[in-house]
């Protein structure tokens, strides 16, 4: 029999605000261990959290950033559970009355992941295991975070990975997270399970609990399918459990049994009052959103003509996107930008944290101002890049560093001069070429192209040399 | 009606110790308090709203920090510590 996957994911992102969801501290990553903690965060009674207004406005941003339809009206609720990274007892987070409900993820094979809610809430400690003992950190304690619960449309590892890309990439774009998985600042919990193809009712699911990274995402669900797969076909059944992704050994283990099922015995925190968000309210956020990834990555197919992946690589990150942008003004050809940020601009730099920030030398009007002068003709390709390699070793503009010679252009009598000492200072190639060996006559080319500095037309200096030859 | 299992598993999660002959008054007792509780579902509050009885919204604040406290005084209440953390028995089975 044929199965197929069925998964949705709980996605954590860790808000960048300054400070923590109920309190003043600072929300900074790392620090010596219990330095960014009050009375709030590390639960001491009597106590009264007050909420962060940038928490409820990031939310609301990441909601309408994925289709989501805002509540009016939101409360904050206690999740109660006993464990010792919770100094309450309890986590404060959200349970009937979400911020953010019922958006979507479009995918590229025209599928949409449904989100069910997007909801606040406060993070916990952190625990290390030492000596038999377990020391606990409350530094990230009440650091604030939005859960993203999708619905289970997801149904393969694929639309997995892409459903998590997209999400990282919106929340970048908007400004509401960093989303450094490394970091912690984005983690997934993953419900999967599986059911014969065709069929319409779900499957048992397991949860594989807090992955932080896409490559783990993916073996895990792997794992864990053909592990259900396994199961259904030798007659056994699938427990509905926890489990725990082990990346060394590949597998995944139960983290807890099912005889303490969580009953989390949710009520309102009367310590928080209502959160009302106003229409007019809404509408101002959303002013504030920039154009995002999905629909910029459109227009540059749709307007600027680019391709596919050409429009993918840059609007990947928000900084390259701006700065493609700003370097297009003006330019007759959006796809010779594209080509030298894709091509020699992303070559400088090692890896995707240095393309995140994308420090170069250059500025957008250098880049562009290069541009102009291949638009009008004078200068090159080949030239063009041997200058921006330049532009991008030493931060200077095109200007400073192209002579008036190179920006002469080439006049016909010289080029057809050129020409003709190429012809006869290569004896030896004029001689191959005749003797029929067609390639001998880019040597000459090449030497044209040296001698005026990349200045000559190529294929202009192959038919002319060919017509020398005779 | 409660059981003595859940007398003794709210014992645990409290860290009481209950003697074998405190748990049937306990058991008892507890049975009462929660009767007690159920007298609001007779309190006739159909039509009310009890969400938001105090009637207050969006009580917010800046997003701006204020030093967080002494390391020394987050810690000084508790019952262990090591290495500036607060120390608990192995959670890890």
């Amino acid at each position: 029999m044929k199965y197929e996957m069925v998964a949705g994911f709980e996605t954590h992102v860790e808000l960048s605000t300054n400070t923590k969801i109920f309190c003043s501290c600072t929300t900074q990553f790392g620090g010596e261990p219990n330095t960014h903690c009050c009375p709030v965060c590390i639960g001491l009674p009597g106590t009264l959290p007050k909420l962060n207004k940038r928490v409820v406005e990031y939310a609301i941003k990441a909601g309408l950033a994925t289709n989501c339809e805002i509540a009016e009206i939101s409360k904050m609720d206690r999740k109660n559970y006993c464990y010792p990274d919770l100094p309450k007892a309890y986590q404060i987070s959200q349970f009937d009355k979400p911020l953010c409900e019922h958006g979507y993820i479009p995918l590229s094979n025209g599928r949409k992941i449904r989100l069910t809610r997007i909801h606040i809430e406060e993070d916990a400690g952190k625990l290390v295991h030492s000596r038999g003992n377990t020391l606990v950190d409350y530094n990230r304690g009440g650091v604030p975070l939005i859960e993203i619960v999708s619905e289970p449309d997801i149904r393969s590892i694929d639309e997995a990975r892409e459903y998590v890309e997209k999400l990282q990439l919106i929340m970048r774009y908007i400004g509401v997270s960093d989303c450094k998985m490394q970091e912690g600042s984005m983690r997934c919990d993953v419900n999967i399970s599986v059911r014969p193809v065709g069929s319409e009712r779900l499957g048992t699911r397991t949860e594989i609990k807090n992955m932080n990274s896409i490559t783990f995402i993916a073996k895990a669900m792997e794992y864990e399918f053909n592990r259900q797969v396994d199961l259904l076909e030798s007659g056994e059944k699938v427990v509905q459990e926890t489990l725990r992704y082990d990346d060394v050994t590949n597998t995944t283990s139960s983290m807890r049994g099912k005889e303490d099922a969580n009953d989390y015995r949710y009520f309102r925190d009367p310590d928080l009052v209502t959160i009302n968000v106003p229409r007019e309210r809404v509408e101002e956020i959303k002013k504030t959103l920039p154009e995002l990834p999905i629909a910029k990555q459109q227009r540059y197919i749709d307007e600027l003509g680019l391709p596919e992946t050409d429009a993918a690589l840059l609007t990947k990150y928000r900084k390259i996107a701006e700065f493609y942008e700003k370097a297009i003004e003006g330019t007759k050809n959006p796809k010779t930008a594209a080509n030298f940020i894709i091509g020699q601009i992303f070559s400088s730099l090692e890896n995707e944290s240095e393309k995140e920030q994308f420090n170069i030398k250059i500025t957008p009007e250098a880049l562009s101002e290069l541009i102009k002068l291949i638009d009008s003709g004078k200068i090159r390709m080949n030239l063009a890049k041997s200058t921006l390699d330049k532009m991008l070793e030493t931060g200077k503009k095109p200007s400073e560093l192209l002579s008036d010679s190179d920006l002469a252009g080439l006049d016909e009598n010289t080029f057809n001069e050129l020409c003709q000492k190429a012809v006869e200072s290569n004896p030896g190639a004029v001689a191959d070429y005749k003797n029929g060996k067609q390639k001998a006559v880019k040597a000459l080319v090449g030497f044209v192209m040296k001698n005026s500095r990349g200045k000559a037309d190529a294929l202009k200096a192959e038919k002319k040399i060919i017509e020398i030859i005779g | 009606m409660v059981s003595k299992e859940e007398i003794m598993k709210i014992a645990i999660l409290s860290k009481l110790f209950v003697a074998d002959d405190e748990i049937d008054s306990l058991t008892e007792d507890m049975d009462k308090i929660i009767q007690f509780a159920d007298t609001i579902n007779n309190a006739g509050a159909e039509g009310d709203d009890f969400d938001n009885i105090n009637n207050l919204s969006n009580v917010l604040r800046e997003d701006e920090v204020v030093e967080s406290y002494d390391r020394e005084k987050i810690l000084s209440n508790a019952k262990d510590q090591d290495e500036g953390c607060f120390m608990v028995k192995n959670i890890m089975k």
